[in-house]
């Protein structure tokens, strides 16, 4: 059985954005007002000389216990068997519940004016129909053709992986299982299928 | 201090999840506690229309509220059917939406008998003929037969709806003011403490009738013992958050830093209500208007609860 995953190295990752892109070009995000699929935050940490600046990638965890799809009144939000969390957006009623549910700020909301203007965006190609509570699908649409997803394929340091964890020999589910790769907020209990490597050891 | 931790509030459910919560709980409650006093204190016609109109437009004031906030308004026919609780059993908004819809149908019922009797029902010719028409006759004797079972169905539902308004948010797990079992019992709590300051006010002030003075002195009682528990799962809350993981202790900061909260809320919203009402069971009051004051500051209580507990929420993200 497959069991998708990414796996996010931090030490990598130099916050160009290039993932940003790719995904709402890929996913026809609504990003004239600033809401992505995944987003790359950056802080600056330490103090005096010491201080540098952390990028941090985050999207959907995918997770196995999902608690957006758990609130989901409709059912529009479901899991397929390779563990990749989605939306139908017919059924979808725009509650919001699950962007109130999850811990990882995934969620964004695609509404009316964000349909019409989809179609002046992204052109004759633009695909959506209704609105709803948008999130990352780990383009399964790619997936399911033998590629990957947009931001792993265009990440320019490799710091973005994705692999099946029911393969040993994936790297992706390797470097989870040595504990290299942890998820976010293990203890909510969420089971996230997003893992990162941590940059602040190396760094001191 | 974690520097790679971020803390935030939300503002995708704001002061209108807030109004749907508020009413949804006292709407309900409303209903419960007016049918209940009809079914086992005193049969009281009067208070049941009044409950049953005011509960329904509560009910469906707060429900407009969530509905009007919907990114995609036609699939909300998917959590009107009833099947729904089949397929998505576990998602609390398909409980709630299935609640608020059949506790309006069983309390409009509960009332059906009632409103017959009312002058308004008779007062104009086409009224009368409704009356007349056979299946309304039938509705009509076969609600005032099964009133009890219908008040309990009502009751049952009404319960079900204050209890899911606290359920709601505890369902999500990242916000540790709202994830935890004390929500659902401080916004059921909160709930009928709210109805049974609304139905003070309209036994005081729109049917003050000598007789209801026992009614009335039973409900103050009720409220008393109400308020004093919501006092006591605020005290839990309080030591709960000030201990408790980093989301606990930021939405402790936010709440208990606020004077909109500690005064507002805990002071005029339980404290002063409270003391007003024990003046009241233990000794009385002269005259209606203390009780009303008291009642009206138990209602804006109830509404700030709801209103601060959305923005206090924090979320604790990881980078």
């Amino acid at each position: 059985m497959t069991h998708y995953a990414m796996v996010i190295d931090l030490n990598t990752c130099v916050g160009c954005n290039a993932c940003m892109a790719a995904c709402a070009l890929e996913n026809q995000t609504p990003v004239w007002k600033g809401e992505w699929r995944t987003h790359v935050h950056d802080k600056e940490i330490g103090l005096r000389e010491d201080v540098h600046r952390r990028f941090f990638p985050r999207l959907c965890n995918h997770c196995d216990n999902p608690p957006c799809m758990s609130v989901c009144p409709t059912g529009a939000t479901y899991k397929l068997p390779n563990g990749i969390v989605k939306v139908d957006a017919d059924l979808c009623m725009g509650c919001l519940a699950c962007a109130m549910a999850c811990p990882y700020d995934a969620r964004i909301e695609v509404t009316y004016a964000d349909v019409r203007q989809g179609r002046d965006f992204y052109g004759s190609d633009y695909r959506r129909t209704s609105p709803s509570a948008d999130k990352c699908t780990f383009c399964d649409h790619l997936v399911a053709v033998g590629r990957k997803p947009a931001c792993v394929d265009t990440c320019v340091g490799s710091a973005r992986m994705f692999g099946d964890l029911d393969d040993s020999s994936d790297p992706v589910a390797q470097m989870v299982a040595s504990g290299v790769a942890r998820p976010l907020l293990p203890h909510l209990g969420t089971r996230p299928n997003v893992y990162y490597i941590d940059d602040l050891k190396r760094r001191g | 201090m974690d520097v790679t931790m971020t803390y935030h509030t939300q503002d995708i459910w704001t002061w209108w999840l807030a109004l749907y919560l508020y009413f949804g709980g006292m709407g309900a409650a409303v209903l419960v506690v007016s049918f209940l006093t009809d079914m086992y204190i005193k049969p009281y016609p009067r208070l049941v229309l009044w409950g049953a109109l005011s509960g329904i437009v509560m009910l469906s004031l707060g429900s407009m509220m969530l509905f009007g906030h919907l990114l995609h308004h036609v699939a909300v026919i998917h959590v009107l059917n009833p099947l729904i609780l089949l397929r998505k059993p576990d998602a609390w908004i398909a409980w709630g939406t299935q609640f608020i819809v059949w506790m309006m149908v069983w309390g409009f019922l509960y009332a059906v008998p009632h409103i017959k009797d009312t002058k308004i029902a008779h007062r104009w010719q086409l009224t009368r003929k409704v009356w007349a028409w056979g299946t309304v006759v039938w509705l009509h004797d076969n609600c005032g037969r099964y009133a009890k079972l219908i008040g309990w169905l009502a009751t049952i539902n009404g319960i079900g709806v204050a209890v899911y308004t606290g359920l709601l948010l505890q369902s999500f797990p990242a916000v540790a003011l709202w994830h935890n079992p004390g929500v659902p019992l401080l916004f059921t709590v909160s709930a009928f403490s709210t109805a049974l300051a609304f139905l003070l006010v309209v036994l005081n002030l729109f049917n003050h009738w000598h007789e209801d003075q026992a009614l009335r002195h039973f409900y103050e009682r009720m409220d008393l013992i109400l308020i004093s528990a919501e006092l006591v799962i605020l005290f839990s809350f309080y030591q709960y958050m000030e201990s408790g993981s980093e989301s606990a202790v930021h939405s402790w900061v936010l709440l208990w830093g606020n004077m909109g909260w500690v005064i507002g809320f805990i002071g005029f919203g339980l404290v002063v209500p409270f003391m007003v009402e024990l003046r009241g069971v233990l000794k009385g009051w002269s005259t209606r208007v203390p009780i009303v004051t008291a009642s009206l500051l138990v209602l804006m209580g109830g509404y700030m609860l709801r209103y601060y507990f959305m923005y206090g929420g924090v979320y604790a993200y990881p980078w």
